[in-house]
């Protein structure tokens, strides 16, 4: 192919590669689905990630007659409530985070929402070592439907490297 | 992304680098047994972890692997005369065994025993499954021999290949845990390499283009699942075995042996590419065996007397536009280990992973930098031995199966996930 003016890769064409920005900032939705969980990502918002916001979902009972609503059902980190669609709505992807053997049912009111969206799901289930199969199956079977791809982490300190890979 | 002083971490491994240490924790394959084929042969340069080293069979079958040159006036022992015990350099005679100790100097007198002061820094060279094997490692900390099912099995349930890849080790095998580009790039070869068509999960593979993924932790690295729907609302589950520091099992399609890879780096530029297939139950059939030796499957065509790909960055990968565009080939390339590799290479020598967009499709691949940075630390900071050192971490098994859509399948197919002795892989 003589009239092109590069060849497939050496380090000396390496440096030829254009420096510009190739993507622009992703916006990103750490959500915990039950009360553990709710610790890890105030920890992990310790960190400046000025694209990604955290989030809770209340693990008490609703108040009054029980009926539930999306309206402001979730929480940032200081406890203001957040509306579910209002959230989503300028994601770019979201990721919730539940703890193995823990109630993680809720990943379907966010999954349902970010599917009518087509918005990238990812769940993440922090699981020790001792972890019974059966309480990380309860967990595994309440996200996989809602999540396009399902982590099983044995420490915190991965989400934080994903987040980063993510670019969140 | 990576940050830049983490791809470096991962990158380098050289002598006195952090990833070079990892590295140097293991078992690695080296050459092919076949490359010093008899006592005496010629000798075999390699290049291993940024370490010149030469090869070679002494005339009682020993194996020796030592730095490439002599000690005398540093001249490449590759033009040594291999013979009675040891190697000999043909500038002035001085003679190695196979450990590296000079077993003479004929310039000096042998009452003065200064052949006995030299000796040039050597490694364990180990046979096992067709591979020779070195630890290059301190030897205090030399772990037991590798345990991989496809080098223990009869020779003739068995064949290995190794070629160059031009880039660097982890871009490699990062390509070998990224299962989503199956259905893309690979898609033209599972219904037409003879080792791969004809098994009935192929129509999940080609049906289903947008997988979902599991990724789950194991002792000695990850398990992959990739979870595709199969028939009557069932799930086809594809579990790739990620060991530690650079082994992939791919899952198996059929009846067809079962094959993976290990990346070793040659230096920060280079890595070989070994690429196994085996059975557990049964010797592979002479027709499998021509196929991998024709290049089919993971196996590749060489420049002849070489390892390097016949099909290389030199010639574009003998790129095929039409073959392309009538959907023969989805890239244009023959072969899927060629398609992975002139993909890989095309990122460069090492790719800069801070400019990368990962997708949470990518996740296999965050995982094992996550675990593969972990291990390193741990390593460097309290000296532990990393995942996949173990033996038992060496014992496992891909496997295909097809599942209920409420099992998870780290506990539905937890036995098919270990080598079973006498049985085949869980496959479709």
């Amino acid at each position: 192919m003589p009239s092109e003016s590069t060849r497939a890769t050496s380090a000396a064409e390496a440096v030829f590669r254009i420096a510009a920005p190739n993507a622009r900032p992703r916006a990103t939705k750490v959500v915990a689905l039950d009360r553990p969980s709710v610790a890890v990502v105030g920890r992990l918002a310790r960190s400046p990630r000025p694209n990604t916001s955290f989030l809770t979902i209340p693990t008490e009972a609703p108040a009054g007659d029980g009926a539930f609503s999306v309206s402001g059902w979730l929480r940032d980190l200081a406890g203001h409530a957040k509306n579910l669609a209002d959230e989503i709505a300028g994601a770019d992807q979201v990721v919730m985070i539940a703890t193995a053997g823990e109630n993680a049912e809720a990943a379907s009111i966010i999954g349902e929402a970010c599917s009518v969206r087509r918005i990238t799901t990812t769940g993440l289930i922090l699981a020790g070592p001792s972890t019974p199969d059966e309480a990380l199956s309860r967990t595994l079977s309440h996200m996989r439907p809602w999540a396009l791809m399902l982590v099983v982490a044995s420490g915190e300190e991965y989400i934080e490297d994903m987040l980063t890979a993510l670019r969140a | 992304m990576l940050r830049k002083e983490q791809n470096d971490l991962l990158t380098q491994t050289g002598p006195n680098t952090p990833g070079g240490r990892l590295f140097r924790s293991y078992w690695i394959p080296a050459l092919l047994a076949r490359e010093l084929p008899e006592k005496d042969c010629p000798p075999v340069r390699v290049k291993l972890l940024s370490e010149r080293l030469i090869a070679f069979r002494d005339s009682e079958g020993r194996l020796g692997l030592m730095d490439e040159f002599c000690a005398h006036r540093g001249v490449s022992l590759w033009f040594g005369r291999n013979e009675e015990g040891g190697l000999r350099c043909p500038y002035h005679g001085w003679k190695y065994d196979h450990t590296g100790q000079c077993v003479e100097v004929p310039s000096e007198p042998v009452e003065s025993g200064f052949c006995k002061k030299i000796k040039l820094k050597s490694y364990p060279l180990i046979e096992r499954g067709g591979v020779l094997w070195t630890y290059m490692g301190p030897a205090d900390k030399q772990p037991p021999l590798p345990e991989w099912e496809f080098a223990l099995v009869p020779d003739a349930q068995r064949f290995v290949s190794k070629r160059v890849q031009e880039s660097n080790w982890l871009q490699a095998m990062e390509g070998g845990i990224d299962s989503s580009h199956v259905s893309f790039l690979h898609r033209g070869e599972l219904n037409t390499d003879p080792l791969f068509k004809g098994a009935k999960a192929n129509q999940y593979n080609l049906r289903d283009s947008r997988p979902v993924f599991e990724v789950v932790e194991s002792a000695g690295g990850l398990y992959i699942g990739a979870r595709r729907d199969a028939d009557e609302g069932n799930y086809y589950w594809r579990i790739t075995q990620w060991v530690m520091p650079s082994f992939t099992m791919i899952p198996p399609r059929g009846n067809h042996p079962v094959h993976g890879h290990f990346w070793i780096p040659i230096d920060d530029e280079n890595c070989w590419t070994w690429s196994f297939d085996y059975h557990p139950t049964r010797p592979l059939t002479d027709e499998q065996i021509k196929a991998m030796e024709d290049g089919k499957g993971i196996h590749v065509k060489y420049v002849p007397g070489t390892f390097r790909p016949l099909a290389n960055k030199d010639n574009d990968y003998l790129i095929d536009r039409a073959a392309q565009k009538a959907g023969r080939t989805y890239s244009g390339v023959e072969g899927i280990g060629m398609q992975d590799a002139s993909l890989q290479e095309s990122m460069g020598p090492i790719v800069d992973r801070t400019r990368e967009n990962l997708v949470s499709t990518d996740n296999g691949i965050i995982m094992a930098r996550h675990k593969l940075l972990r291990a390193v630390k741990a390593l460097m900071q309290n000296d532990v031995a990393p995942p996949g050192v173990d033996i038992a971490h060496q014992r496992v098994r891909s496997a295909a199966v097809v599942l209920p859509p409420n099992r998870p399948f780290i506990e539905a197919a937890k036995e098919a996930l270990t080598v079973q002795d006498g049985t085949a892989h869980a496959s479709v």
